[in-house]
């Protein structure tokens, strides 16, 4: 339907900038858990996900992204069903019902679902938006966004569900919503803070509040963000090396290997190893707008635009969790924390952007 | 759907749009990294030593030693305080996630009630969190094997082993010597160098309180390798040895001392023994007294009410911080004052008729048929009140209190022990400042007795007969055989005293003090009654109830003719000194010239026993710095 381009003209930067990153992860996880007895194998377990994601995201890739757009809602409503699916029957971890388990695997459909969500809102704006977004436009954004964040949040994840908000801030920039409307939108967001702050669990606020007054409660609450700034902080400029951080050897920083992935990184590679990080992350974004940027149509913009929204979102979300400038909410890194699914997902994200630069507009 | 539309007017600006939001995204993008960048910076460059300390305390946890208590000695070496290593159960602060839950599972394992622990915890915050809290000392090992099948339940949980004290004599001298316990908030925020901690041990009163920082010693710190459980990884490092407390050797004789305690028995009151000559005390006692193993032990909430309500006051030391009208013992000083002035020579008498009027108030001698005429001598061993009206009447306030302030009446005596009080030395001022009344000139015809406003400590009493005994040399009683205050020669005329020493001798012999010797030895003293309710002059104390009886003195020193020691006894409603005080004096003094008779034996003096000190044999010698 669609002209074939061929492999030469895949992005090769862009690609080679995900699997380093994903490896170093690989290489973190594997610190962050040795001489643990029951998760010293976990590194292998990501290494074979990352496998699973390059060969899922050479699919993404050779199928066109318009392929991908006109089914994007029925893939859209197949992740939406194995939410309430998850809702039901998923295995519960950590607090949140969020697994589904499939034979050996566990799946989190809540990380497909951003995966999903940015293919669909760009289609949505691709070919039902002109001009400027008008109330039916966002009641029906709403609804495509709106239908699985509610459903995750169900699962308890709101650090999930929070993740979905960049993807759709990012939708109603590009899609031409008016400036002083997105204003609008935000005061009436800050005006219903003290609504939500009531509705929030109790650990919640103190994790708020922790982010505030990071001496509040160092053995409690405050405990995890603490021992995360002293893992960074005592990694100096060139760390502590790799598998020698002692806040990680011995286990004052939980959750190392997942969510706080990025703070073992930090102790053993020291700021060198944080500037090349952060470095890595800002090059494949900065890939990812270009591909926007050189897109053939809107459709491609808006997928590489909205992909990007979501992982530096994310990322944002995760880096200022771990260095104690926002709330302990349970997002994981990009491409490093271990997951699978947060893995694939991600992987396939950049799948989507190679996809389109892959396609680009050449004179 | 056809997405392959063609580029348009509209949508050229759309796309002009587009670009500038794009562009935003990518201003908004680099400056969350460069944000993200410089907090990296921030941790890593600027506040790298910082965080890498915290890194390092993380993972060595210090563990303080408490240092062991110096041993209380009495003045021959026998051991009255010891310290004994006992268990003690702690949960630590640091690291751990569930504190509050762990305390809600070891409080019934333990006996103590959730909340006590829940709020001794809460009150620790903002205290440094290697500070562990005590959630029982001397821990039984039953209690711990409880624990120890459930150790994983308790992560933070940890035994120490902290020294104990142990009072081997019990309530023998639990006054002189104290006790200790856990340091109290007041004193922990009032503490600038940083020296206490919560949960140290420090002297509460008496010689424990007075010489805490040589008793106390200096605590020590173990360094140890920890993980995140605070399980402890690699081996324990002593970072600073403890610095053990010193001992220290008291001035008391534990003989003396239960012959005193014995003599004393049920009754409430309080006796002290001094070295006429140096000023240390012998033996100093106050009854009802109280076990100090309570406070070491830890007290059940009835054992403190018991003891805290009890009327008797077991706690209060009678010694030092109870005074009393000193009664007829005042004539002694009465008779220095007299002599002293030349208001009275010994050969002037007095005739007594039993009562005599003074401005306008009829006076009662206690002899109701009168002794007669009386000298100085007899006034004094027959304890004539008519005698002594007159001699107050001729000497006035102003010269009473002159003399009795240069045998330290109305001021501590400076012995070494906390919570000694002045008593009271009235004068035209005094009265003035604290009654705001002028002074009557019948207030001098009571205080002439030793009745009225005056009122003296045990102690105070003590010391005052050693300086009549020892012939003008004031000595400083004292508890702790080194560092006494030298002696100081006072200004009164050796005939003087001479006189008195002879009056206070027959007084012994022939007149009320007669119980107070067996005849191996000779005592001179002097008894009293301290009026405790008006009618009680010239009724006899024996028709009284017990508690309306009059206070019971007896003071004095021994040998008469070279006094070695000098003492005070009171006996709380005893009646008449003679008969109550007299004799428990006696039982202590026996116990003194017993063991000189020994010494005597063996060639060895007791001025030479000073000299070369017994030591015991398990004196800890002082640590090493």
């Amino acid at each position: 339907m669609y002209g074939h381009r061929r492999l030469d003209s895949l992005d090769v930067p862009t690609i080679l900038t995900t699997l380093a990153l994903a490896l170093i992860g690989v290489v973190s996880i594997a610190s962050s858990t040795a001489g643990d007895g029951g998760r010293a194998g976990l590194w292998r377990m990501q290494l074979f996900w990352l496998v699973i994601a390059v060969v899922a995201a050479a699919v993404v890739v050779i199928v066109d992204y318009r392929v991908w757009a006109e089914i994007s809602l029925a893939l859209h409503g197949v992740v939406i069903v194995l939410l309430v699916l998850t809702l039901f029957v998923g295995t519960e971890i950590g607090g949140n019902r969020s697994w589904l388990v499939l034979g050996p695997a566990r799946l989190q459909a809540s990380e497909f679902a951003k995966w999903t969500t940015c293919l669909a809102l760009a289609g949505y704006l691709a070919s039902q938006v002109r001009g400027s977004i008008g109330l039916r436009q966002l009641v029906e954004i709403g609804l495509i966004a709106g239908v699985p964040a509610g459903l995750i949040q169900l699962q308890g994840d709101s650090g999930t569900m929070l993740t979905l908000t960049p993807i759709v801030l990012a939708a109603l920039l590009i899609g031409g919503m008016r400036a002083r409307l997105i204003v609008g939108l935000a005061v009436v967001g800050l005006l219903l803070a003290p609504l939500v702050w009531t509705q929030l669990e109790p650990y919640q606020k103190e994790r708020v509040l922790t982010t505030f007054d990071s001496e509040r409660d160092p053995s409690g609450f405050g405990y995890q963000v603490r021992q995360s700034k002293i893992a960074i902080g005592s990694g100096g400029i060139t760390g502590q090396g790799l598998f020698r951080g002692t806040q990680n050897r011995f286990d004052f920083l939980p959750e190392q290997h997942t969510d706080f992935v990025l703070a073992v990184f930090a102790e053993e590679n020291g700021f060198v190893g944080a500037t090349i990080l952060l470095g890595l992350f800002y090059y494949l974004f900065w890939r990812g707008i270009k591909a926007a940027r050189s897109a053939q149509d809107r459709l491609g913009t808006y997928i590489a635009l909205l992909v990007v929204a979501w992982l530096a979102g994310q990322m944002t979300i995760n880096v200022g969790m771990v260095l104690g400038r926002l709330p302990t909410i349970g997002v994981p890194l990009p491409f490093m924390s271990y997951g699978g699914s947060s893995l694939l997902a991600a992987v396939c994200g950049v799948g989507l952007i190679v996809n389109v630069r892959t396609r680009r507009f050449v004179n | 759907m056809d997405y392959r539309e063609r580029w348009e007017l509209k949508d050229f600006l759309i796309g002009q749009r587009l670009e500038r939001r794009v562009l935003l995204f990518q201003v908004l993008l680099t400056l969350v990294l460069l944000g993200f960048l410089l907090n990296f910076w921030y941790l890593q460059g600027v506040q790298a030593d910082h965080w890498a300390d915290l890194a390092e305390n993380n993972r060595l946890r210090r563990i303080p030693i408490p240092p062991s208590r110096g041993e209380i000695l009495d003045r021959h070496g026998e051991v009255i305080a010891s310290t004994r290593p006992s268990l003690s159960l702690v949960l630590r602060r640091e690291g751990g996630h569930d504190l509050a839950e762990q305390l809600r599972r070891l409080a019934p394992i333990v006996d103590v009630p959730y909340d006590m622990l829940a709020e001794r915890l809460a009150s620790m915050r903002g205290r440094p969190l290697y500070e562990a809290l005590v959630v029982k000392a001397d821990v039984s090992l039953a209690e711990l094997a409880r624990i120890g099948v459930r150790r994983e339940r308790f992560p933070s949980v940890e035994v120490r082993q902290t020294p104990r004290r142990h009072y081997l004599e019990g309530g023998l001298a639990a006054h002189a010597v104290g006790y200790v316990g856990q340091v109290g908030e007041a004193a922990l925020s009032s503490d600038r160098t940083g020296r206490l901690q919560r949960g140290d041990i420090v002297g509460k009163s008496g010689l424990e309180r007075r010489y805490d920082d040589t008793l106390g010693g200096e605590r020590g710190w173990m360094l140890v390798s920890v993980n995140n459980l605070g399980r402890q990884i690699g081996e324990a490092r002593v970072a600073e040895s403890p610095y053990h407390g010193e001992p220290i050797r008291m001035t008391l004789d534990l003989a003396m001392q239960r012959a005193l305690v014995e003599g004393l028995g049920e009754e409430a009151g309080a006796g002290v023994f001094i070295d006429a000559r140096t000023g240390e005390v012998l033996a100093i006692a106050s009854t009802p007294t109280f076990d100090p193993n309570l406070f070491a032990d830890g007290f059940t909430p009835e054992a403190w009410e018991a003891i805290t309500t009890d009327p008797r006051r077991p706690l209060h030391d009678r010694a030092i911080a109870s005074f009393y009208a000193p009664g007829s013992t005042f004539k002694v000083i009465m008779a220095v004052a007299g002599l002293e002035t030349g208001t009275v020579r010994p050969s002037d008498t007095v005739y007594c008729p039993g009562h005599a009027t003074f401005y306008g108030r009829r006076r009662l001698c206690w002899k109701r048929g009168g002794h007669g005429t009386v000298d100085l001598q007899r006034a004094v061993a027959e304890s004539c009140n008519v005698y002594f009206y007159t001699l107050g009447q001729k000497l006035g306030i102003d010269a009473i209190e002159h003399y009795s302030s240069i045998f330290g009446l109305g001021t501590p005596t400076g012995i070494d022990m906390p919570g000694e009080v002045a008593g009271v030395l009235p004068s035209r001022e005094w009265k003035q400042r604290v009654q705001g009344e002028m002074w009557y000139p019948g207030d001098t015809i009571s205080v002439a007795i030793g009745q009225g406003l005056i009122a003296v400590t045990p102690v105070q009493m003590a010391h005052a007969m050693a300086t009549v005994g020892n012939g003008g040399v004031d000595v400083t009683p004292h508890l702790r055989r080194e560092g006494a205050t030298p002696p100081r020669r006072l200004p009164l005329s050796p005939s003087t005293l001479h006189e008195v020493q002879r009056a206070m001798a027959r007084t012994v012999e022939r007149g009320t003090g007669r119980r107070a010797t067996t005849g191996r030895f000779t005592v001179a003293g002097k008894t009293g009654t301290a009026q405790v309710y008006k009618h009680s002059a010239g009724i006899d104390s024996n028709d009284l109830p017990k508690d309306e009886r009059d206070h019971a003195w007896f003071a004095g020193y021994s040998p008469a003719e070279s006094p070695r020691v000098a003492f005070a006894v009171v006996v709380e409603h005893g009646g008449h000194g003679g008969e109550t005080a007299a004799p428990i004096v006696r039982s202590v003094l026996e116990a003194y010239f017993a063991q000189e008779d020994d010494r005597g034996a063996s060639g060895d003096t007791r001025a030479d026993a000073r000299g070369g000190r017994r030591r015991a044999g398990d004196v800890r010698a002082p640590s090493a710095r």
